[in-house]
């Protein structure tokens, strides 16, 4: 069976599209065709009382010559309109010599996210009745709860990539987040936290476990608010906790090996593959793999198969993130890292679910070793700059750590550092990996695409905290 | 169908299926965008985009759809289902529409003068030569010893929308953009690679500034970053650069909103009419700038777009407050969103106040960071120039500027006379006695 009848098309088509694209001499083209949908339902004021519903239908005509990119999309999928976005996006392009595509021949490249229970066969009613449960639950957890929001949303992704080489890849990609808001309020005082969980999967996900765990989260976080102090300023040393502390990889090393900005010289990492930029023990992954990971994908949108693609291996820079353009640049293969927000963007090298390996510390010796510092445990939001290697983070949640023990609690920080000294000065890595199943979105050049992160305790000995004072 | 054909004929036909109250919005749009390195053109993209936004009152019920799918046949499943949809959620009468007599237009088409009538005449060869032109600017600059790498962005769209809503209000919206942008990035020894973007976005072509203007601000900027390193933490007078002062500013944004007040998330709950900043502070909402990035005729719920006072000499004067909330707080709406922010300026030039301080940071530049609408409390990564008696002594970076944004804002005493307009807050340059910064 074909996916072309959910678009309207047929191979004859997009065979015509494609020599359209062809037709001035480029070096490659791909069709990108996507139907998507999301609902959500959402509570507050004790009342489910807003729903949204969209949808998206449209293609990308990409025309590639060299490192010459061409491209152009439309929502209307009749001949007509398809043949005139490929004739734009062949502009690009200025020669006469014309390839033809060869057959097409549909194939799933693998089927890293199955859903027991789909999105699309479960009613609106029991999306109504989840976020009515957590809305109690968070409730039930602590009568200093004043105010709870709750929000599910989900959504599916149907792809279709047409190569002129004859590849025709489809995908099927599933997602879902669910998320809870708690404001509660104790004398004089009042603070508010949230928590939210992600994946790629049907209404299973929300298992008992993962619920309580997630309404536990939003209400405990809160009420330790209630006893935060301002965090110290200036430069200390750091822990950061297993799972979402994978924001500090995302941002330091990450984007900077995104091979785009490596080709063309702007990432300060452009020039040290094979060198040592971080010490032994340090292995950093970019994976596409992780089964249900909501950065997990069974083929990018070239059409190309999702790898597991080491980075940084016991402190030594193996790679970067390609997308074909770069992999040709570089003479290697592709990573299966080339993606984009959907058919209305081009395609970059992308990051997926990103983490480091465990090492072999227990977590409390890590936290032992610090005399005076501070250990970061829920994160908000993060940036770089690829060039300049200087990144931040901000920490909504964490502790002082005093005499080697976790003492009080601190919110709201920035923190600020290096990419290369940051990674040069990780003194300690736990034997505690864990992918946060947070709901994380990576922006770059406009675009967002859903993003994993993870990471075990780690200690680093300098980065630069803006706390109250010095 | 045109778009307002298309508009009413949505709103009718869920009207037909039940709904008491819709509102359509229809839009069209064309975006055409270059991009050039290294003495080619790397990137070309156009394409021409439409799209359908519905809001639906069932039964008091309120949900929201959209679809990019206007194939007749698609938009009445669409319909359909968004009606069912609606039906199983709790009715909430605070959501109705407001009334008619309230809608309308605030400032004329003349008036926002928000479309270049040169758009329809452009074409692709004009913006190659424009992209080009940008491109020749670059390396006409005088210096390009350490230059690794310069990006030229030139790009334009077009948008029209429309909008029908059941309680008898139509509207038709046109706006053209345009941009240009450098992006540089300079090579340092040690490895560094410094990088700064000059970008500027005008709703008419004659607007953007010249080719050589934005070269030398992107090689300016890069420069500004070379050799970068963080001074000792510490509390410094801090001169806020009129183009990033946004970032700070906007902190008071989200806890000045319905929402966040509804839901008791706002420091700035019940400060109406009282002081939240130094006397040297007025920002207005003026939703009728000709040719302004964020003005428009009406607001979110097709209330007249008026101006509003928000902060007048360090007082707070107005909140956002959409239909929907005025009704949940039982106060009169003002307005639901932000347009246009016009920061009242000062006599002096940024470099006039520089050179009466010992040491003050300039921050050029902001990277990361967040803030808690509970508190006002804000942490943001930053660069910028370390600068004495009006000398640039230094170049400053990784380190951090936090506070409390009311304390902050209490020791904003002097705005400079330099606003920047080429974003959608107007503000000049800010100059703070006292700030903490966190570095080594």
């Amino acid at each position: 069976m074909t996916h072309f009848s959910s678009f309207g098309i047929d191979e004859a088509l997009c065979r015509r599209v494609l020599s359209a694209a062809l037709s001035r001499g480029a070096d490659d083209a791909d069709l990108y065709f996507e139907h998507s949908g999301s609902t959500s339902v959402a509570l507050s004021d004790g009342k489910v009382n807003r729903a949204s519903t969209h949808v998206d239908l449209g293609v990308g005509v990409r025309v590639v010559v060299g490192d010459q990119v061409g491209y152009a999309y439309t929502e209307d999928l009749t001949e007509a309109s398809i043949i005139q976005a490929a004739r734009v996006a062949a502009e690009i392009a200025s020669g006469t010599r014309a390839t033809a595509p060869v057959a097409l021949t549909e194939r799933r490249l693998a089927d890293r996210y199955p859903a027991t229970l789909p999105w699309e066969g479960v009613d609106l009613e029991t999306r109504v009745r989840l976020v009515r449960d957590w809305e109690q639950r968070v409730f039930k957890e602590d009568p200093r709860v004043i105010r709870v929001e709750t929000s599910i949303g989900d959504s599916f992704r149907h792809i279709l990539v047409a190569r002129p080489d004859g590849r025709l890849v489809y995908d099927y990609q599933p997602m879902t987040r669910g998320f809870v808001v708690c404001t509660a309020q104790d004398g004089e005082k009042r603070e508010s936290s949230n928590a939210n969980l992600a994946q790629r999967a049907g209404l299973e996900f929300y298992d008992e476990e993962r619920v309580s765990r997630m309404c536990h989260k939003a209400v405990a976080d809160t009420m330790l608010l209630f006893e935060a102090v301002k965090s110290p300023a200036g430069e200390m040393t750091v822990v950061l906790g297993a799972g979402s502390s994978g924001i500090l990889l995302h941002e330091a090393i990450g984007h900077g090996l995104e091979a785009d900005f490596n080709r063309k010289g702007i990432s300060i990492f452009a020039d040290r593959v094979g060198t040592r930029i971080a010490p032994p023990g340090v292995t950093v992954v970019d994976d596409g793999t992780i089964p249900h990971a909501r950065g997990t994908i069974n083929n990018d949108d070239e059409g190309n198969a999702a790898q597991r693609s080491v980075l940084v291996e016991d402190g030594v820079l193996r790679g970067f993130l390609h997308d074909e353009i770069s992999a040709k640049h570089y003479g290697v293969a592709p990573t299966g890292s080339g993606r984009r927000e959907s058919f209305r963007h081009v395609v970059l090298p992308r990051m997926r679910s990103t983490y480091m390996e465990s090492g072999t510390m227990p977590p409390e010796e890590i936290i032992a070793s610090v005399q005076n510092g501070i250990y970061c445990a829920d994160f908000a939001n993060g940036q770089v700059q690829i060039g300049a290697g200087d990144f931040a983070f901000y920490v909504r949640r964490g502790y002082l750590i005093e005499n080697g023990k976790l003492t009080r609690p601190i919110k709201d920080v920035n923190l600020i550092g290096n990419g290369p000294d940051v990674l040069a000065t990780i003194e300690m890595v736990g034997n505690d990996l864990k992918i946060d199943e947070g709901g994380w979105t990576c922006g770059k050049d406009g675009q967002s695409v859903p993003v994993s992160q993870g990471m075990p305790t780690v200690k680093v000995s300098k980065l630069s905290v803006g706390g109250a004072s010095a | 169908m045109s778009l307002i054909e298309l508009a009413r004929k949505t709103v009718e036909d869920a009207r037909k299926l039940g709904a008491e109250e819709a509102t359509v919005s229809v839009s069209r749009s064309s975006e055409l965008s270059l991009v050039r390195r290294a003495g080619k053109l790397e990137q070309a993209t156009q394409a021409t985009s439409r799209g359908l936004s519905l809001s639906l009152l069932v039964d008091d019920r309120f949900s929201v759809h959209s679809t990019s799918d206007l194939r007749p046949e698609a938009v009445s499943v669409f319909l359909e289902r968004a009606i069912a949809a609606t039906r199983v959620l709790e009715p909430e009468p605070e959501r109705r529409q407001p009334a008619l007599s309230l809608c309308g237009r605030g400032a004329s088409e003349e008036e926002l003068d928000a479309v270049d009538a040169s758009y329809g005449s452009l074409t692709v060869e004009a913006r190659r030569t424009a992209a080009e032109a940008l491109e020749a600017a670059v390396e006409a600059l005088p210096n390009r010893k350490r230059v690794l790498s310069a990006t030229m962005y030139v790009g334009d769209s077009s948008d029209e929308s429309v909008r029908v809503m059941s309680n008898g209000f139509e509207g038709v919206r046109s706006s053209t953009g345009f941009g240009a942008g450098v992006e540089m990035t300079l090579e340092e020894p040690g490895g560094r690679r410094p990088e700064a973007t000059a970008w500027y976005s005008a709703l008419h072509r004659d607007d953007l500034p010249t080719n050589a203007f934005i070269a030398a601000e992107a090689w300016e900027k890069a420069e500004q970053r070379l050799g970068s390193k963080p001074a000792p933490s510490g509390r410094y007078p801090m001169l806020l650069e009129n183009r990033v002062a946004g970032r700070i500013l906007g902190v008071i944004a989200g806890p000045l909103s319905g929402s966040e007040l509804h839901q008791q998330r706002s420091f700035l709950a019940g400060r109406l009419n009282s002081v939240i900043a130094n006397t040297s502070l007025t920002i207005t909402d003026i939703p009728n700038i000709r040719r302004g990035l964020a003005s428009r005729p009406w607001d979110g719920d097709a209330l007249v777009a008026r101006p509003m006072p928000i902060v007048e000499a360090g007082v707070l004067k107005n909140y956002y407050i959409s239909t929907y909330y005025a009704r949940k707080l039982g106060v009169e709406a003002t307005t639901g969103g932000r347009s246009n922010w016009v920061v009242g300026a000062g006599a002096r030039s940024p470099e006039a106040i520089l050179r009466d301080v010992s040491k003050c940071i300039v921050v050029t530049g902001f990277l990361g960071g967040n803030s808690n609408g509970l508190t006002g409390d804000f942490s943001f990564g930053v660069h910028g120039l370390l600068v004495e008696h009006g000398k640039v002594v230094g170049h400053v970076g990784e380190m951090n500027v936090s506070g409390n944004i009311e304390e902050v804002l209490g020791h904003l005493v002097e705005p400079a006379n330099d606003v920047w307009t080429w974003s959608s807050v107007r503000s000049p340059s800010l100059f703070f006695d006292e700030v903490q910064f966190s570095g080594t």
